[in-house]
């Protein structure tokens, strides 16, 4: 069974219905969020069925549409958030990936700013590296960008999207070693973006960062992984009950090799360890228990099948 | 920023000062400052680094004076200034306070103030107590600007403003001994002089 990511949006009558849909078919709910009367689901759905839900949620004005960014989480790092330089470029972005259904979360360097002062310290590297990929929005000028981008990506081992005020074409040429992706054209600017031609650039940065997760789906297909991560979300939401107690608005954050469990790691790590999965096989059998260092969450990274022998 | 009859960015790099044009445009119609400045020069080189605005202002409004608001009435020891407009009151008060003690100044409603002097303090001058000077608060809205359009990461700046003409000088290292050279350089583009 593939399963296709999917942002569902439609009326919050008889939504329930959908999500049961969802889950009857053997889909994952990913989020979902209520806004007034509208209510939008992020779900993993079979490829085969989508045309079945597009038919049930229509009378009930619901629309599917594909979102290949579902289930992924972007760290979107930017040398600042100050007050001053208000509105960062870096909110537009990071709001324009997220309506593409990734899960984005803001890393304001604390002295990333500047060319020569330019640092990034150990609590950020791991954080950013906690992501499924970077985006890193760097500023108006090729020299600038040349000289601090190595101090700033100095022990990141996730896939980076660079954006930058210089082309694409010039940003290619100042990066070594290369990065995985690049998007010109988006530097600093002090406003938010509403002309088309700025939507478009946006449009570039999305459809960059989707092209460079496919090709880290592609990667993780050649040694797949012994559980896939909705469904271990899944089963922690079915056998874990203060995940229901947590308020956050993704309790667990689904990755493309993990999960993030946001519950605090010294209680709750050995009780997820030896969470059953299905035969007697634990959670711990199959995945990586982490401290996060975002907050004191926990970081679940799944092993291959190669590490751990056991696919379910 | 068809008001300002002198805008140019210098900058090595081409796209990038393109970008400085356009977020200096933006800054300055944010902060409602395009009617205040009448030339500008920006120049920004990122490799030194060194990041230095120039300008040039119309001219700006008199001093405010307490005559200009509002009506005084004096009587005997009694003066009586009725506000035409509220927005000098909190400067005023602060004022009057000053200058009169807190207990021979009463407001018993919002735009009247009562000041009971003393028997030596003359009530001729009081009409014309300057209250503000709208030209100072500009000039910090004027340099304000100017770091928010500077680079970010540009912590160490001189700036200074005066007699009709500002600048701002910033970058990540210390300043350069003979900086104010370059300014005057860049004075001078625009056909003025520090």
């Amino acid at each position: 069974m593939i399963l296709v990511p999917v942002t569902y949006k439609g009326g919050i009558y008889r939504h329930d219905e959908i999500i049961d849909l969802i889950e009857d078919l053997g889909g994952y709910i990913i989020q979902k969020h209520v806004i007034a009367q509208e209510v939008v689901l992020q779900a993993l759905v079979p490829k085969d069925d989508i045309g079945l839900i597009q038919r049930i949620g229509k009378p009930l004005t619901g629309e599917l549409i594909p979102s290949p960014l579902v289930g992924t989480e972007i760290a979107v790092v930017t040398p600042s958030l100050e007050i001053h330089h208000l509105p960062h470029a870096s909110c537009d972005v990071a709001e324009y990936i997220r309506r593409n259904g990734a899960k984005t979360n803001m890393v304001g360097l604390a002295r990333g700013v500047g060319k020569r002062i330019a640092q990034l310290n150990d609590e950020e590297r791991d954080v950013i590296n906690e992501h499924d990929m970077a985006v890193y929005l760097l500023g108006d000028f090729e020299t600038c960008i040349a000289h601090k981008f190595p101090a700033l990506r100095r022990g990141i081992d996730v896939p980076i999207v660079l954006c930058g005020g210089p082309s694409t074409e010039v940003l290619r040429g100042i990066i070594d070693p290369p990065v995985a992706g690049y998007v010109g054209n988006v530097g600093r600017f002090m406003h938010r973006t509403k002309e088309s031609e700025e939507i478009a650039v946006l449009e570039d940065v999305v459809a960059e960062v989707t092209r460079v997760l496919d090709t880290r789906r592609e990667e993780l297909a050649k040694d797949p992984l012994s559980i896939s991560p909705a469904r271990l979300m899944d089963v922690i939401e079915d056998k874990i009950d203060a995940i229901h107690e947590v308020l956050s608005p993704t309790p667990i954050t689904v990755q493309m090799a993990g999960l993030r469990v946001k519950l605090p790691f010294d209680t709750f790590a050995p009780v997820l360890r030896r969470t059953e999965v299905e035969d007697g096989i634990t959670i711990g059998d199959l995945a990586t228990v982490l401290p996060s260092r975002m907050r004191n969450y926990i970081l679940v990274r799944i092993r291959p099948f190669s590490e751990s022998n056991l696919v379910v | 920023m068809e008001a300002v009859e002198y805008f140019q960015v210098e900058c090595p790099e081409k796209a990038g000062g393109e970008y400085y044009q356009k977020i200096a445009d933006v800054v300055l119609l944010d902060h409602n400052l395009l009617r205040v400045v009448r030339k500008l020069h920006v120049f920004i080189d990122p490799r030194i680094p060194l990041f230095i605005a120039v300008g040039v202002t119309r001219k700006m409004p008199g001093i405010i004076r307490l005559r200009d608001f509002s009506d005084v009435i004096v009587l005997d020891r009694k003066v009586t200034i009725s506000l035409g407009e509220e927005t000098y009151l909190a400067p005023l008060l602060r004022i009057l306070w000053e200058k009169f003690g807190k207990e021979r100044v009463e407001q018993p409603d919002r735009f009247t103030i009562i000041l009971r002097l003393e028997e030596d303090v003359p009530a001729a001058d009081i009409e014309n107590i300057p209250v503000m000077d709208p030209s100072e608060t500009i000039y910090k809205d004027l340099i304000y600007a100017l770091q928010v359009i500077q680079p970010e990461g540009f912590r160490v700046r001189r700036q200074y403003y005066g007699g009709g003409k500002f600048y701002l000088v910033a970058s990540e290292d210390t300043l350069p001994e003979d900086i104010e050279d370059l300014v005057r350089e860049k004075f001078a583009l625009m056909g003025e002089t520090l």
